[in-house]
């Protein structure tokens, strides 16, 4: 996974989306063009007491000179987004990396289906926005509790047209993946939002038989596994030849960069894919939700990953 | 986030190659040059910032930089990166593509680069093992900076090799005080 240069970018736009939701769009003071990004890339805002959150860009990608983020007030979560609504106004500076995407487009699709909960709309407004501008074939499903609670609604339906389907709880119409149908060829669904959406959408796809190839999930949460209990093991360092102890309350990230490794790191809870490191032998206790399953025979995830007894890694 | 360890530097003239070249006659005599452009960092990773003024404090970095506060990429490794310096020869010679080793001219700009100081006018391949002083502070050459695979993943730039044996100096400071764009440099001893 490849380091990302983090600028310090000013708050060049603010507005209430909906009453929770805040549209927020960011410019560097000192550069006219930011890094280039594609449909899906999310920043990572680092905040001042060290955490890292995660937000999808929902701007034009061929607008350079800025940024834009649409961020959810979660008191209830874990800060990040209550930080950001409590302290960003305009003209405020905020720490913002360069993007990175793990959740594109998929290059051989013929068709795109995209379904989201809520927030979970930031990363299809500019995937929407691209495959509309080549008049490529899509279909976006967004469910909310009602039209003044989705978020980006009104240029959504500007981006969209006929190919926006809203599912609104108070209007009594609620999603249901049967829709979808089964499966097809060419066709690529993709989800985000909250867990009881995309798990459940995830459920009936896989009733339906559509191969996992086909279906693209980004969460806002690692998988929940309460019963998982972490258990010590060994971790050899191929290299250098070194063993370290990774005890049964810390993370192997943790443990590793104690010992002077210096992997990027960004979420820490298995979902952003920034330590993203190789290993040779060992049985892997894969606990994240971003690495695809074609990977997982030899690249793991330190921060939320652990080993059964002993494995090597190539570090 | 836990607690950053102290930064750990190595002395100039007790760094592996810098311990040598020190008792290696040879070497440009003779040459002045001038302090162009003084860069820092808050963190790892952060895009660097340009300062009209820093102070260097000896046995420590650039007060405001990473390797200052222990925070760069580098810092849990001991090495000698208190101040590094690198040539606007240099950084002229990619932006001209010479010698042609990568598909055109590159153009790194001295906010870019990540080192500290941007020079003109001075062999910092010569200064392994010498003393030379930047306006009032008194810097010792402690080895070649080299480049790495992380800046090219920063810059989204094909850097590594265009910048091999000419990446710059890797210095510790023996004389700490103000530096400032403009200032001469030239070798002490």
């Amino acid at each position: 996974m490849t380091a990302r240069i983090i600028m310090k970018l000013r708050v060049e736009s603010i507005r209430a989306s909906t009453p929770e939701v805040a549209h927020i769009g960011l410019v560097h003071p000192l550069r006219p063009e930011l890094p280039e990004w594609t449909p899906g890339a999310h920043v990572d805002f680092r905040l001042p007491d060290g955490k890292i959150r995660q937000y999808s860009l929902c701007g034009d990608p061929s607008d350079r000179s800025r940024y834009e983020v649409a961020i959810k007030r979660e008191d209830q979560g874990r800060g990040g987004s209550k930080w950001v609504h409590e302290n960003l106004a305009l003209g405020t500076i905020a720490h913002v990396s360069a993007p990175r995407n793990n959740f594109p487009l998929a290059p051989g699709a013929t068709r795109h289906v995209f379904v989201a909960g809520g927030i979970g709309i930031t990363p299809f407004v500019a995937m929407a926005r691209a495959l509309a501008a080549e008049d490529r074939d899509f279909t976006l499903h967004l469910c909310a509790r009602s039209a003044e609670d989705a978020p980006l609604i009104g240029l959504l339906r500007e981006i969209c047209g006929e190919q926006l389907h809203c599912w609104f709880s108070s209007e009594g119409r609620r999603f249901d993946p049967r829709v979808l149908g089964g499966p097809s060829e060419g066709t690529h669904i993709y989800s985000c939002g909250p867990e009881r959406l995309v798990g459940s959408l995830q459920a009936a796809l896989d009733l339906a038989g559509w191969p996992s190839e086909q279906i693209h999930i980004e969460r806002f949460a690692a998988t929940l596994d309460e019963n998982f209990k972490p258990e010590p093991f060994e971790a050899l360092i191929e290299s250098t030849g070194q063993t370290l102890h990774v005890p049964a309350d810390r993370s192997l990230l943790d443990v590793l960069r104690e010992h002077g490794f210096t992997l990027s790191s960004s979420c820490e809870i298995g979902v952003c894919g920034s330590c993203e490191c190789g290993y040779r032998d060992g049985v892997v206790l894969h606990r994240d939700s971003s690495l695809p399953l074609s990977k997982r025979q030899d690249r793991m995830m330190p921060c939320v990953s652990r080993a059964r007894v002993h494995l090597t890694l190539a570090l | 986030m836990s607690e950053l360890p102290p930064p750990r530097m190595v002395e100039a003239f007790e760094h592996a190659a810098g311990s040598i070249a020190v008792n290696v006659p040879g070497g440009a005599t003779g040459w002045k040059g001038v302090l162009l452009n003084i860069h820092v960092a808050p963190a790892a990773s952060y895009e660097m910032e340009e300062l009209q003024e820093a102070r260097c404090v000896a046995g420590r970095g650039i007060e405001g930089d990473r390797y200052f506060h222990g925070t760069g990429t580098y810092s849990p490794k001991p090495d000698t990166r208190e101040v590094t310096l690198i040539e606007q020869e240099a950084l002229d010679a990619l932006n001209r593509n010479d010698p042609p080793l990568q598909g055109g001219k590159i153009q790194l700009s001295p906010g870019d680069h990540r080192r500290n100081l941007t020079v003109r006018g001075v062999p910092l391949n010569h200064l392994v093992g010498r003393r030379f002083r930047v306006g009032e502070v008194i810097l010792r050459g402690g080895r070649l900076n080299f480049p790495c695979k992380y800046l090219e993943e920063l810059l989204g730039m094909p850097v590594y090799l265009p910048l091999y044996n000419r990446s710059g100096l890797n210095c510790g400071i023996e004389r700490g005080g103000l530096i400032r764009p403009g200032d001469a440099i030239e070798m002490m001893d």
